[in-house]
């Protein structure tokens, strides 16, 4: 999985980030100083509801 | 002959993040806990070194914005992370080591410490892990 930079903080924002061992990698998505380059495949439309009483 | 000395200006990176700019206080201390050895007929204690457990203990500066000291630390709390100091800002030498604590435990993060008048300041420290140390 691949990782670019968003905090001056770990390095220039926009270049990739490559963790080494021994880093929290979720740690560093959770306060927004790395993003994934993966995006999410799953709709952000909500699933509409099929099941809808009248 | 003169003695050598520097201005104290750490560099502080926790979990890859540079908290330089947050920190107020940094101490490294490198400790191997020590077993005694003393035996029967000695007139002195005597030891011998067993496992390490050294810490790193810094002061920083609270701050709930984005990129700052909870945004890096709220997650670290009971985990192991990787911790590097270095003396200067200079490039890492064998004047300048940096040395490394891959694996240390943060065991507390105090989430507010206010007092009147004053900045809200914590005290972290890091502890265990594996020592290293760069020269280059």
């Amino acid at each position: 999985m691949g990782y670019t930079i968003a905090s001056p903080r770990l390095g220039i924002v926009g270049d990739v980030y490559d963790p080494v061992d021994g880093i929290n990698v979720e740690a560093l998505i959770e306060g927004g100083f790395i993003k994934s380059t993966i995006k999410s495949t799953k709709s952000d439309k909500p699933n509409k509801d099929t099941n809808e009483e009248n | 002959m003169s003695n050598s000395t520097y201005l104290s200006n750490p560099v502080v990176t926790i979990n890859s993040v540079d908290m330089t700019d947050q920190c107020s206080s940094a101490v490294f201390t490198r400790m191997i806990e020590s077993l005694e050895s003393t035996s029967f007929g000695q007139t002195n204690r005597s030891y011998v070194g067993g496992l390490e457990n050294s810490t790193l203990t810094v002061t920083m500066y609270n701050s709930f914005s984005a990129s700052e000291t909870y945004a890096t630390l709220k997650n670290l709390v009971g985990t192991q992370v990787t911790v590097k100091i270095k003396p200067t800002s200079a490039a890492t030498s064998a004047t300048n080591p940096e040395s490394t604590l891959t694996a240390a435990y943060l065991e507390s993060l105090p989430i507010v410490n206010g007092q009147l008048g004053a900045l809200d300041v914590i005290d972290i420290t890091f502890t265990g892990g594996a020592y290293s140390v760069a020269v280059a």
